[in-house]
C-alpha cells in the first residue's frame, strides 16, 4: 500500500503540465469566471442556491458538531442533554449534504434536521443559562461565572447552521426556472398538518417563504448577520479575557463586531447600508475570521503544554480551533444578506 | 494601603527598635529602605478587597484573625517577650510600619493554650507547651554563655547569630536542655510555628503576591503564572538584608544526614 | 432535615439552616437512629474513604447499618473555610508518637477525621494500581503478594470510576491501559511543568487527570473552579469524598451515620465472635453498640490500634491477632517535594494541586539496583506548606526566608511518589500515653531499608531531571513521606496476615477490616481508589452471603456479582462515550482458594 516517492514526483510533474496547459487559455479563462460569478449573484437574487446553501448549512453543522463533541467532552458530558447537539450536528451535515443532491431531501430531512438542530440551539441557550446560575455564586459573580461557565452564546451560534438548513430548504434550486408559481401549486404541496391550520396564521408564513424563495429575504439574514455577530463577538470576548487579551489581534473580533452589527441593523431600514456598508464590514469579518484561524493554530500548535510533540494535547489545551470559523461564517451571512434583494 | 484599624500586639511594638540598622538595605545604594504598608513586588494588591467574593464562613475565620488578636495565656510575659525576640529573627519585619506588622506570639500562645497540636509528637520531644518553654530557657543559656546578657536585652545582630547555631545544629549552651530535647527538632517546631502564623495572615498573602480565600469565585487563568484581573503583575525591587545579617545565606540545615526532616504538610 | 433534635446531636440546625455539602446538595432526609439495645447488621467503624462507600452498600441492599465516626458530619458551608491555616481541623490532630531511624510525619501530612475520613482532604489523584503490584513478591523477591489479583479488582475499579466520577484522559497508557469517564481537566502551570519537562526527556505523561474532581457537574455538584484548596476540603463538592458522593445515598437508605463517636474497643463474646463496638459519644459518654458484624476502617494507624486496644482473653497481644501482624508491615509512600523557581511566573496555588502525572517509572527496572519504581505528580503547596518546605529544602529562615517567600509566585513543585516495601519492623504499637479518652495512643516506628533509600535517591533525582528539562534555574527538594498503607495486612496465611482476601479477620469470622490497612504492599499509585475500590468489593461479598456473612466462615468459593445497581442514583448514562473492557467480573473468587483463607 505504501506510496512510494516515484508516485508522488509523478504526480506533481502532471499537476505542473496541467497548471501550464491551462495557463494557455488564461484570455478565455477570466471572462468565463467573470460570467460565472455574475450568474451566481443572479442566482442569488433570485433565491436560486438552494444547493450551495444546503452544502453550506452542512458545513457548519459539522464544524458545529466537531466543536461542540470537543467542548461537551471538557464537560464531560456530566448531563444527558448534552449527548444531543453531537448528534444533532453531524445530522444537519448529512442532511444538507443529500440536500443538495437530492431535491426530496431538500425539502423533507433538511428542514426537519435544521429544525431540531435549531430547537437544540436555543434549548442549549438555557441549559447553559442555568449552568452559570448553578456554578458557585451563581449570578452574583457573573463575570467569573460567565468565563468559567459553559459558553453562554455557543448553543446558538450552533442553531444558527440550523436557521441556514432552513432558509436553504425554503429557496429554490440552481436549475429551476427562473419564475416560479407560489407554494402548493406543483408538486410540493402543501402537507395536510399546513392545511389544518387556520389560514390567517399560515398566510403570513407563506409570503415570507415565497419572498425567500424568491430572494426577496435581506432583511431576515441581515437581521441574522446582526445576531450572529452580537453572539460571536461575546464568545470571542469572554475567551479572550480569559486569556488577558495577551495579543493585541485578540481585540479585533471584539471591535469589529459592533460594526457589524451596526451595519447588519442598518440594512434592515436602509437599502444603501445594505449595498454598502454591509458587504465592507462583512468581508472584514471573512478576512479577520481567517487570521484568527492562523492564529489559533499557530497557538495550538506552540503554546500548549509539551509544544509540537504533544499533538493530543492541542485540541484540549489549544486554542478553540474552529471558533474563528464560526466568526468568518458571520461574514458570509453578511455577504449573502448583501447580494439578496428585499422583501420589497 | 487602607487604613484600617489594626489591633497590634504590644508585644511586637515594645521590640520594634527604632534603629535604622535593622532593616534591609538598596544593594546600590547600600542605603536602608523606607519603611513601607504594603511591603512585596505586589504593591497595591489587597486580599481583604476581595471579601465580598469570599464566603461567609471564610470571611469569619479571615476577619477573626485580622482583629482578635488573643491575650497571652500560655507563657508567662517574660516568656512571651523573649519568644517576641525570637520570633522577630525568625520571621523579620524591620521593613514594614509598625501598624502593618503581623503579631506571631499571641498566636502560638493560643494554640499552646487551647492545647491544638499537629497530631504527633516525635519520640524523644517533649509536649509541644514544654517544648517551647525549654528551647527559650536555652536560648537565654546560649545568650548568657556568649554575651552574659539575657537574649532579649541583646541586639538583632547576637539574636540572629545565637539562632544560626540551633539552624546549624550546634548550639554552644544549653546542653542539659538539649539532652532532653533534640535542637534540630526544636528549631522546626519553632519555625513552623512562626510560619503558620505568619503566611497564615492576610498582608503576607499581599506581600507574596498570593491569590487568597478563593470560594465561590475561583481562578480562571490558569497558566503562564498570569494574574487574574482582580491580581496584580509583580514589580520587583532589589533588597539585601542588613550587613549585620546571617540569615539571608541559605546553608542546610544542621544534623547531617542521620537523622531525615519529613515534610509536615500534606500535598499529594 | 430532621425535625426532632437527633439522639446523637449529628445534625446541628441553628437557624433551622438545611445541612449542606457542598453550594447545591442537601442532606434533607430523616436520618434514622438506632438504640443502644438494638442489634444492628452492620456497625462500620470510620465512615472514611472505605467506610462511606461500605455504609452506602450495605444500607441500600437493606442492610441495618451503623457507621461509627470518631470526628464531626461536615456541614461544609459552615464547617468548611477557603483558607489554608482555617482548615487544620479536618486532620487527624490527636496524639501519636511517631519514631523510629527515619520518623514519619502524621497529622496534616496522612490522616483525616470526620465523616468523609481522608478523602475529605486528599488531593484527589486516582490511578489505579498496576497489575504487577498484586504479585510483588512473585516477581522481584521481594515484598509481598496478595491474596487477590488486579482482575479482582478491575469490575470495581471500573465501577467506582464512575461512581466518584474520575476525571481524565481518553487513553491511559501504564498499568492495564484504559480510559476515563470524566474528560480531563485544563491544565494550571505546574501541570504544565511536568508536560514540558517529560516531554524533552521523551518521557511520556499525562494531564488533566486520573483525578477525582469534576470536569463537568454533576447532578448536585458543580465542576471544578481550578482554587487550588483541594487539600483544605473542597467547599465546591467538585472533588470527590465520600461525604458528598456515598454517605447521603446511605443516609437515604437508613443507615445511621453516629457523629463524634470514638470507638473504643471492640467486644468479644463467649462464642469467639465480636458482640459489637464500645465506643465514646459526642458528650464522652461510654457507651455499646451491639452488631451481628463489625468492620474496622479507621485506616492504617487507628485500625490496629483499635485491634490492640481491644485485647482480652484468648487474644491478650490484640483482638485478632493471633499470627502477631497487626501493626506491622506499615508503609508510607516516599512524597519528596522538588521544589524549582522560574523566571516566569507560575503561581501554583491555581487549579488543583493534582491535575497531571507519569507513571513511567512505576515498574521494577531491572538496570536499577532497586526492586519496583515510582510515579511523579504534580503538587501546589499553599504559601504556609511552602514556607515550611523552603525552611527544610534550602535551610531559610529570617530574612532568607522572608526573600524566597517573596518569590513564592515563581515556584513550581513536583511530587516523588514512590514505593516503599513492607518491613516486619515498621509498626504500630500502643504507647504509654493516652488521649482525651484515656485510651494509650497509637506509636508508629519506621526505618527506611536498603531498597528504599536506593529507589528514594533515584526518584528524586529523575524528578529533579524533569523540573531542569522544564526549565527551572534553581532546584530544591524537600524529603516527605505520603499515603499511610498496612498494619492490618491481608494474606492467604493465617500465621502471616490479619484478613483473607475479602477482610474477613482471619481469627474471628464476624470481624472484618476494609480500609488501606489490609494492603500487602502499596504500589507507587495513590491508594484512594483502590480502598474504595475494595470497600465495594467486600460490600458486594457481605451481601451476597446475606445472613450467613455474620455467621460462620464459608467453606465454598463465593463469587459475588457485580451489584452495579447499588450504586449511588446518577451513576450511569453520563459520561464521556468510550468503549468499556469485556472483562466481566469471571475471575472472581480466587484461583482455587477458598475465601476461608483456612482451606
Ligand atoms: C494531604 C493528603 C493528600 C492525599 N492525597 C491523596 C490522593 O491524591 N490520592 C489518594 O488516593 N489518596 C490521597 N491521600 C490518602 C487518602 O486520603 C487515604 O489513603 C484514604 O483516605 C484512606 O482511606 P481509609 O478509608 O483507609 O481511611 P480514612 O479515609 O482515613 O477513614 C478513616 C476514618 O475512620 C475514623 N476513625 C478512626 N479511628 C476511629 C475510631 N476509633 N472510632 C471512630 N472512628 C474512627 C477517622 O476519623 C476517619 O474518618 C491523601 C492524604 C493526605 C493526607
Ligand atoms: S481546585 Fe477544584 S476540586 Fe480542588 S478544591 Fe478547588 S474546586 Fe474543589
Amino acid at each position: 500500500m505504501a506510496v512510494k516517492t516515484g508516485d508522488w514526483v509523478h504526480g506533481a510533474w502532471q499537476l505542473g503540465r496541467f497548471a501550464w496547459r491551462s495557463t494557455r487559455h488564461r484570455r478565455t479563462l477570466a471572462p468565463t469566471l467573470v460570467r460565472d460569478s455574475v450568474s451566481v449573484v443572479q442566482h442569488i437574487r433570485e433565491g436560486r442556491f438552494q444547493r450551495s446553501l444546503a452544502l453550506i448549512a452542512a458545513f457548519a453543522g459539522l464544524l458545529g458538531g466537531v466543536e461542540v463533541t470537543s467542548e461537551h467532552y471538557r464537560g464531560s458530558y456530566g448531563q444527558r442533554v448534552m449527548y444531543t447537539p453531537v448528534i444533532l450536528g453531524p445530522l444537519l451535515g448529512i442532511a444538507g449534504v443529500l440536500g443538495a443532491i437530492n431535491r426530496r431531501a431538500a425539502r423533507t430531512l433538511l428542514p426537519l434536521a435544521s429544525c431540531l438542530m435549531l430547537g437544540d440551539g436555543v434549548l442549549g441557550f438555557f441549559f447553559h443559562i442555568r449552568g452559570v446560575a448553578r456554578k458557585p455564586g451563581g449570578w452574583r459573580i457573573p463575570v467569573f461565572n460567565i468565563v468559567m461557565g459553559p459558553p453562554l452564546f455557543a448553543p446558538l451560534l450552533l442553531g444558527i447552521g440550523g436557521f441556514l438548513g432552513i432558509i436553504a430548504s425554503l429557496l429554490r434550486r440552481e436549475d429551476d426556472p427562473i419564475h416560479e408559481l407560489a407554494w402548493g401549486t406543483r408538486w410540493h404541496r402543501r402537507p395536510a398538518w399546513v392545511e389544518a391550520l387556520p389560514r390567517r396564521l399560515t398566510r403570513e408564513g407563506f409570503v415570507v417563504g415565497q419572498d425567500i424563495r424568491e430572494g426577496r429575504f435581506q432583511r431576515i439574514l441581515a437581521g441574522a448577520t446582526a445576531l450572529s455577530a452580537l453572539l460571536n463577538g461575546a464568545e470571542a470576548l469572554y475567551s479572550h479575557y480569559k486569556n488577558r487579551f495577551s495579543y493585541r489581534i485578540q481585540w479585533s473580533p471584539i471591535l469589529l463586531s459592533p460594526a457589524i452589527i451596526a451595519a447588519g441593523l442598518g440594512a434592515i431600514w436602509s437599502k444603501q447600508v445594505a449595498r454598502t456598508w454591509l458587504p465592507i464590514v462583512s468581508a472584514l469579518a471573512l478576512l479577520d475570521g481567517a487570521v484568527g484561524f492562523g492564529y489559533h493554530l499557530r497557538g495550538g500548535l506552540r503554546h500548549h503544554p509539551g509544544g509540537i510533540k504533544q499533538p493530543l494535547h492541542m485540541v484540549m489545551y489549544g486554542p478553540p480551533l474552529f471558533a474563528p470559523l464560526l466568526y468568518a461564517a458571520t461574514g458570509f451571512i453578511g455577504l449573502l444578506a448583501s447580494l439578496l434583494r428585499r422583501a420589497d | 494601603m487602607n487604613k484600617r484599624k489594626h489591633r497590634h500586639a504590644d508585644l511586637d511594638a515594645e521590640l520594634s527598635s527604632p534603629d535604622l540598622d535593622c532593616q534591609p538595605i538598596d544593594p546600590q545604594t547600600g542605603q536602608p529602605l523606607p519603611l513601607r504598608a504594603q511591603v512585596g513586588y505586589y504593591p497595591g494588591y489587597q486580599t481583604l478587597r476581595q471579601q465580598r467574593f469570599w464566603d461567609a464562613a471564610t470571611r469569619d475565620v479571615v476577619m477573626r484573625r485580622m482583629h482578635e488578636v488573643p491575650p497571652i495565656r500560655f507563657f508567662t510575659l517574660a516568656e512571651a517577650r523573649q519568644l517576641a525576640a525570637v520570633a522577630a529573627r525568625i520571621i523579620p519585619q524591620d521593613d514594614r510600619e509598625l501598624a502593618y506588622r503581623i503579631p506571631i506570639v499571641p498566636w502560638i500562645d493560643e494554640r499552646l493554650h487551647s492545647g491544638r497540636i499537629d497530631g504527633y509528637r516525635y519520640e524523644g520531644m517533649p509536649a509541644d507547651g514544654e517544648a517551647h518553654r525549654l528551647g527559650l530557657q536555652a536560648i537565654n543559656d546560649i545568650a548568657r554563655a556568649l554575651h552574659d546578657k539575657d537574649f532579649i536585652d541583646l541586639t538583632p545582630p547576637p539574636q540572629e547569630g545565637i539562632l544560626r547555631t540551633l539552624h546549624d545544629d550546634n548550639p554552644p549552651a544549653g546542653h542539659a536542655i538539649w539532652a532532653r530535647m533534640p535542637v534540630q527538632r526544636y528549631w522546626m517546631l519553632l519555625v513552623q510555628d512562626c510560619i503558620e502564623v505568619y503566611y497564615a495572615h492576610p498582608f503576607a498573602w499581599d506581600e507574596i503576591g498570593y491569590g487568597g480565600p478563593a470560594y465561590p469565585r475561583g481562578y480562571m487563568r490558569l497558566q503562564h503564572g498570569q494574574p487574574e484581573p482582580w491580581e496584580k503583575d509583580e514589580v520587583r525591587y532589589s533588597w539585601r538584608a542588613p550587613k549585620w545579617s546571617v540569615s539571608q545565606e541559605y546553608t542546610p540545615l544542621g544534623g547531617g544526614h542521620d537523622t531525615i526532616t519529613p515534610g509536615q504538610e500534606g500535598t499529594h | 432535615m430532621v425535625k426532632d433534635t437527633s439522639l446523637f446531636g449529628i445534625f446541628r440546625k441553628e437557624n433551622d439552616q438545611p445541612h449542606q455539602l457542598g453550594p447545591m446538595q442537601r442532606l434533607d432526609v430523616p436520618m434514622r437512629h438506632y438504640t443502644d439495645a438494638d442489634v444492628v447488621d452492620v456497625v462500620v467503624v470510620g465512615v472514611g474513604s472505605a467506610g462511606g462507600v461500605l455504609v452506602q452498600r450495605l444500607a441500600k441492599a437493606g442492610w441495618r447499618v451503623v457507621g461509627l465516626e470518631a470526628g464531626p458530619f461536615w456541614d461544609t458551608e459552615r464547617d468548611w473555610v477557603s483558607d489554608e491555616a482555617g482548615s487544620h481541623n479536618l486532620y487527624w490532630n490527636d496524639l501519636r508518637i511517631t519514631g523510629g531511624k527515619d520518623p514519619l510525619a502524621l497529622g496534616a501530612n496522612n490522616s483525616g477525621k470526620g465523616v468523609g475520613g481522608g478523602s475529605v482532604h486528599w488531593a484527589g489523584f486516582t490511578p489505579r494500581f498496576h497489575p504487577s503490584d498484586f504479585r510483588v513478591y512473585r516477581e522481584d523477591g521481594i515484598g509481598a503478594d496478595w491474596p487477590i489479583s488486579y482482575e479482582d479488582v478491575k469490575p470495581y475499579y471500573e465501577l467506582l470510576e464512575r461512581e466518584i466520577p474520575v476525571a481524565g484522559p481518553a487513553y491511559y497508557p501504564w498499568g492495564d491501559p484504559h480510559g476515563y469517564i470524566y474528560g480531563p481537566h485544563p491544565l494550571g502551570q505546574v501541570g504544565a511543568v511536568l508536560v514540558n519537562g517529560c516531554t524533552t526527556l521523551g518521557i511520556r505523561s499525562v494531564a488533566g487527570g486520573p483525578v477525582a474532581i469534576l470536569s463537568g457537574s454533576h447532578g448536585d455538584r458543580p465542576h471544578c473552579i481550578y482554587r487550588g484548596f483541594c487539600i483544605q476540603g473542597c467547599k465546591v463538592g467538585a472533588k470527590q469524598s465520600t461525604l458528598i458522593s456515598h454517605v447521603p445515598d446511605a443516609v437515604a437508605h437508613g443507615a445511621e451515620i453516629r457523629a463524634n463517636a470514638m470507638a473504643a474497643r471492640i467486644n468479644l463474646g463467649n462464642d469467639g465472635r465480636v458482640t459489637g463496638v464500645t465506643y465514646f459519644d459526642h458528650a464522652g459518654q461510654e457507651r455499646c453498640q451491639r452488631a451481628k458484624l463489625v468492620i474496622i476502617s479507621g485506616y492504617a494507624i487507628e485500625t490496629p490500634r483499635l485491634l490492640l486496644n481491644s485485647a482480652t482473653t484468648g487474644y491478650p497481644q490484640g483482638l485478632a491477632n493471633s499470627s502477631g501482624t497487626v501493626g506491622r508491615y506499615l508503609m508510607a509512600q516516599a512524597g519528596n517535594v522538588i521544589l524549582g523557581r522560574f523566571d516566569e511566573p507560575v503561581r501554583m496555588y491555581k487549579a488543583p494541586p493534582a491535575h497531571a502525572l507519569t507513571e513511567e517509572f512505576y515498574e521494577t527496572d531491572r538496570r536499577r539496583d532497586f526492586a519496583r519504581g515510582f510515579s511523579i505528580q504534580t503538587v501546589g503547596p499553599l504559601p504556609i506548606a511552602f514556607a515550611k518546605q523552603m525552611m527544610v529544602a534550602k535551610g531559610a529562615w529570617g530574612w532568607g526566608l522572608r526573600e524566597v517567600m517573596m518569590d513564592y509566585n515563581h515556584w513550581s513543585a513536583l511530587g516523588l511518589l514512590g514505593e516503599i516495601l513492607p518491613w516486619a519492623d515498621n509498626r504500630v504499637t500502643l504507647a504509654t500515653e493516652t488521649d482525651q479518652f484515656g485510651l494509650p495512643v497509637a506509636h508508629a516506628h519506621f526505618d527506611l531499608h536498603d531498597n528504599d533509600h536506593k529507589l528514594i535517591e533515584f526518584g528524586k533525582n529523575t524528578v529533579m531531571e524533569v523540573m531542569r528539562a522544564a526549565g527551572a534555574q534553581e532546584i530544591v527538594q524537600e524529603p516527605r513521606y505520603a499515603h499511610l498503607i498496612g498494619g492490618a495486612r491481608m494474606g492467604n496465611d493465617p500465621a502471616t496476615s490479619v484478613v483473607d482476601g475479602w477482610g474477613r479477620t482471619h481469627d474471628i469470622p464476624n470481624l472484618f477490616i476494609c480500609d488501606g490497612s489490609i494492603f500487602p504492599t502499596q504500589g507507587a499509585a495513590n491508594p484512594g481508589l483502590t480502598i474504595q475500590a475494595l470497600a465495594a468489593r467486600t460490600a458486594d461479598y457481605l451481601i451476597t452471603l446475606g445472613a450467613e456473612a455474620a455467621a460462620f466462615r464459608p467453606g465454598h468459593t463465593v463469587m459475588p456479582p457485580l451489584r452495579t445497581e447499588l450504586s449511588p442514583a446518577q451513576t450511569t448514562g453520563r459520561g464521556v462515550p468510550r468503549l468499556t473492557s469485556r472483562t466481566p467480573n469471571v475471575h472472581i473468587g480466587l484461583g482455587g482458594l477458598a475465601p476461608g483463607g483456612k482451606a
